[in-house]
């Protein structure tokens, strides 16, 4: 995208309908498209692109599940545009409404598009419901900054319904609660038992590098280790493809492996983390998408705390 | 230590661990706070506007260099010119991943004779990063530091002459919206562990200079949020053997919390440890020797 036209962007809508800029003056659209992984069970598959004016936030992965009751969603999208999109696609897919809608965490890819649905209808884990609590704002605000426009009118909207049970049925399909944590202190993988398709969010990342604002890398790693044991057909992880082959398990797995052995390495030879951030990718990893953007920034997510660990304790200030 | 095992400063600290975990209220804090420096720069004009005509034309088009130069720089009573040097090597990431911790590289190795590297960040509040005094050790050193904004961050090193040279970068702030920092304290052992000194020294056969990396654990609260008093580690100085100084830092709240630092004091061979002494603003010791390894490659790790 060149200079004028994400200045524009940034700039606001008024000056998107200027009348000088007839080509600019298209409104932002999402071109989503629901592609059909299983009976009755739909994906719109994001971008594995970071956040970026030119894809409005259309970077995140989202489910619809159409049973006789009516539409099961999981996860929202970025924006209240998204959802918009998102709510008539699944309108003309299936010809129904939606009665149920999950979030998988908190993360704003999978929640702000949560407005054009009923929030008592939203159902979250109680530490995703704080979590978004406390940081949707913040969140919010900082997309408005990066994607401009295309979040016009997005609110948090905060789910109102606990998961606090263990499976719930709409029509023939059983949806069980699989709760984990690793990405975030709560992240919800679904799994359907009427078509065995497993929506695992962001604890699964496919040919796109895992994110790690919140994570714990050693309850990510026990989580995958838990639901490779759960019976499946299909993996549906929160970025990228979807997987019939548990390739999203391993790839999230060791990445995350290669990651946490290369920063510790880095912490123990007396790297400062600029220099940490500086790792050569192995051949196996050099095809995952925006892999350099996220080693950048889980080094400030994670060094500080690996350095901790690997510095030794010398003594403690004294008054 | 004592002061602060009291009540009151474990509920500051307690709040402090919420306002820290939150880089928008730093931000909003820390824009409320450029607003006083506005209006100070005015006064300053007056009085030092002689000064404010030689200065050099700052390589970053910063709206606050002439108030960082007057403020931190010419105010200093060696100082006698200011030069824009880009051998001066102030490394960042381009984007501030985590505004509460951005690393920063300063490698002043260009210059002879250096006598203190000054760092500034002009658009935090609080400009002034740290004061390094490089005596027995490389003129370069590693750290983090908190920004509320996109900002220029600068190197300005001081050399025999009275010769400022300046260089520096600009870094963005505006993380993604899955960048939030991830919540650092909160938790209950956080008092306890208040001034834990970890480190170590570095030494490879052939090179100039050992590395010293150490942490302090500590708040390093900037007095910018609501309610709760500056509190953060303020001096600190190194010595090797025979108490030969290697240099002394002095850190200012910009820093980030649990500052961590990288400096290459040159040893001599015979050198066992590096002891580091100094205080925080409440007058909280911190006494401490990083035992240096025999020079020999086979003990690195
Ligand atoms: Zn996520």
């Amino acid at each position: 995208m060149d200079k004028v036209r994400r200045s524009l962007l940034i700039g606001g809508a008024s000056s998107l309908a200027a009348p000088i800029l007839p080509a600019f003056a298209a409104p932002l659209k999402y071109n989503l498209k629901a592609q059909r992984i299983a009976n009755n069970s739909y994906v719109v598959i994001g971008k594995t692109e970071d956040y970026s004016p030119d894809n409005g936030g259309d970077i995140v992965n989202v489910a619809f599940i159409d049973t006789s009751d009516g539409v099961v969603l999981i996860d929202t999208g970025s924006s209240r545009r998204y959802g918009e999109a998102l709510k008539q696609l699944i309108y003309a897919t299936t010809g129904k409404d939606v009665i149920r809608v999950y979030n998988t965490h908190f993360h704003p890819d999978h929640c702000l598009g949560n407005q054009l649905f009923d929030k008592k209808k939203i159902a979250a884990l109680p530490k995703t419901i704080s979590g978004l609590k406390a940081s949707g704002e913040d969140f919010s605000s900082n997309l408005y900054r990066i994607l401009g426009d295309w979040m016009r009118g997005t609110e948090v909207i905060v789910p109102e319904k606990v998961i606090n049970y263990s499976s719930e049925k709409f029509g023939k399909h059983r949806f069980e609660m699989l709760p984990f944590k690793g990405h975030t202190d709560a992240d919800l993988a679904i799994l359907d038992h009427e078509t065995g398709v497993l929506y695992a969010g962001d604890i699964c990342f496919l040919d796109r590098a895992a994110t790690t604002p919140h994570a714990d890398l050693e309850s990510w790693h026990k989580s995958l280790k838990e639901i490779k044991k759960i019976p499946h057909k299909i993996i549906f992880p929160g970025h990228g493809p979807a997987d019939t082959t548990s390739r999203s398990i391993e790839q999230t797995d060791s990445y995350l492996t290669w990651l946490e052995t290369n920063l510790t390495k880095s912490a123990r030879s007396g790297k400062d983390m600029l220099e940490a951030a500086k790792m050569s990718i192995p051949e196996k990893f050099q095809s995952i998408d925006v892999i350099q953007l996220e080693i950048e920034r889980s080094v400030a997510h994670l060094y500080p705390g690996i350095e901790e660990k690997t510095l030794p304790f010398l003594g403690q200030g004294d008054g | 230590m004592i002061k602060l095992y009291t009540k009151s400063n474990v509920s500051k600290i307690a709040q402090l661990s919420c306002k820290l975990s939150c880089a928008a209220i730093v931000a909003i804090a820390f824009s409320a706070a450029t607003l006083k420096i506005n209006s100070s720069i005015a006064a300053e004009t007056d009085i030092k506007s002689s000064n404010l005509s030689s200065l050099p034309k700052d390589s970053l088009n910063s709206v606050m260099w002439d108030f960082v130069a007057t403020e931190f720089l010419l105010s200093d009573k060696s100082s006698k010119k200011i030069v824009m040097n880009n051998q001066i090597l102030v490394h960042a990431p381009k984007v501030a991943e985590d505004q509460l911790n951005l690393p920063i590289h300063v490698d002043a190795r260009s210059v002879k004779n250096v006598q203190k590297i000054v760092v500034i960040a002009d658009l935090n509040p609080i400009p002034k990063v740290l004061t390094y005094e490089p005596k027995q050790a490389e003129a370069r050193l590693s750290f983090r530091i908190k920004v509320g904004q996109a900002t220029p961050v600068r190197a300005a090193v001081l050399d025999k002459d009275g010769v400022w040279h300046v260089g520096g970068t600009f870094v963005d702030a505006s993380g993604g919206g899955c960048s939030q920092p991830a919540v650092a304290y909160g938790n209950d052992d956080w008092v306890k562990r208040l001034a834990e000194i970890r480190g170590k020294i570095w030494r490879t056969p052939g090179q100039k200079s050992a590395k010293l990396r150490f942490s302090v654990r500590h708040p390093m609260d900037t007095g910018l949020a609501d309610g709760i008093p500056a509190f953060f580690v303020e001096k600190l100085e190194f010595k090797g053997a025979n108490d030969k100084l290697i240099g002394n830092l002095i850190i200012h709240e910009p820093i980030s919390e649990n500052p961590t630092v990288t400096l290459f004091p040159i040893l001599k061979e015979a050198t066992t440890a590096v002891r580091i002494k100094g205080r925080d603003n409440e007058g909280n010791l911190i006494d401490v020797a990083v035992p240096a390894p025999v020079q020999s490659s086979a003990l690195q790790n």
